[in-house]
């Protein structure tokens, strides 16, 4: 793929890989939610993960967990879709980074409050 | 290039056993791609013989990852997929561990052994997609029986055939087929520093009384990576004369 698809079509590329495998397993599933989890959920062995990975290196020419993210962190349909995403977009694990960071600092200030009121 | 062949990928393909796969492969009408450090005489001949898109070779360190990767996506990319990898390359480390050198023994493990591993990893990925494809791993007796003065020799050979056993576990469902061959002596560079009285000691110990040629080695991977060996994976096949016996 020679230039950077949208988040929103890397979801698409990546939710329709996933129906081709449950798919060649003659598994029915309705809407795919970000929050199913791969295993428990859809029923995705590991082989099913390893094959879906080559699957869609081959398709967007990333491999992500080459060494960008570990594949032991990926238990969702999300955690994958965000694995492609932040190999186009790195930028948005800084973003996720200051998001997490502001909601420290958001729960410190709460706790803070709380404190000062007892 | 349209490849309509089955496609074989030969590590060490520039001399010896490898060399010989090399040819083997080819004479059965399979595209193959080699790499080996340099470039022999035999690279050489295959390249200015075979057919244009048949016959592919890269120039590359087993102990560079990255290029090792490279050359496979590279092979998928000319070949069009990868059925057989056969990890041959390996050097032959010797000598007493407590005198050997570190380097050596961390260079044995990186050619012998890592190069194998990300070798299975970049060509499992695409067998993967294909839904089909052989790894054969080179081992030797001495992964199976001990020699002094073969610790580091034994220790990444021996290593490679627990990689055959899980990896074909890991594998099979996706149809793919994972095996070892184990060879005896044969004759080949690397028994070349071996004087005339060796050769005959280890030819009197050995049940079929001589070393093997290097064609009946050949023979037991070509064996494995074929349809007749369609229920056979995660084994070692020991090709030795019966000095293991």
């Amino acid at each position: 793929m020679l230039t950077a698809p949208t988040p929103a079509k890397i979801e698409s590329i990546v939710h329709g890989r996933i129906r081709a495998v449950l798919a060649e397993r003659a598994v029915e599933v309705g809407t795919l939610s970000g929050a199913d989890k791969l295993s428990a959920t859809l029923g995705l062995s590991s082989l099913d993960l390893a094959f879906l990975v080559a699957d869609l290196e081959a398709e967007l020419g990333v491999d992500p967990f080459a060494k960008l993210v570990s594949i032991t962190s990926v238990r969702s349909v999300e955690d994958l879709v965000r694995a492609y995403q932040l190999a186009f977009f790195p930028e948005l694990q800084r973003r996720g980074e200051d998001d997490a960071v502001a909601a420290g600092v958001k729960r410190a200030q709460a706790r803070r409050a709380r404190r000062e009121r007892r | 290039m349209p490849q309509t062949r089955k496609v074989a990928l030969v590590s060490g393909g520039s001399r010896g056993l490898g060399a010989e796969l090399v040819s083997g492969f080819l004479d059965r009408r399979y595209g193959v791609a080699t790499l080996s450090r340099t470039k022999t005489p035999f690279i050489t001949d295959m390249l200015r013989a075979r057919k244009r898109g048949h016959f592919h070779w890269g120039a590359v360190d087993g102990r560079d990852h990255e290029a090792l990767r490279a050359f496979v996506k590279d092979v998928g990319e000319r070949l069009g997929r990868i059925d057989v990898l056969v990890n041959n390359a390996g050097i032959a480390v010797e000598g007493i561990l407590s005198t050997m050198r570190t380097s050596d023994i961390v260079e044995a493990v990186e050619v012998n052994l890592t190069a194998a591993l990300v070798l299975a990893q970049a060509c499992s990925r695409l067998m993967l997609r294909q839904g089909s494809g052989c790894i054969v791993n080179i081992s030797s007796v001495n992964a199976i029986r001990g020699h002094s003065g073969v610790a580091v020799y034994s220790a990444t050979k021996a290593a490679l055939d627990g990689m055959t056993r899980s990896l074909a576990r890991e594998l099979g469902p996706r149809k793919i087929r994972v095996n070892s061959v184990a060879p005896g002596y044969f004759e080949s560079d690397m028994v070349s520093d071996m004087t005339e009285e060796q050769k005959q000691r280890i030819a009197r110990r050995t049940p079929l009384g001589r070393l093997a040629q290097i064609g009946e080695v050949a023979n037991a991977v070509h064996f494995l990576t074929s349809d007749q060996a369609s229920f056979i994976t995660g084994q070692t096949l020991v090709v030795d004369g019966g000095i293991t016996c």
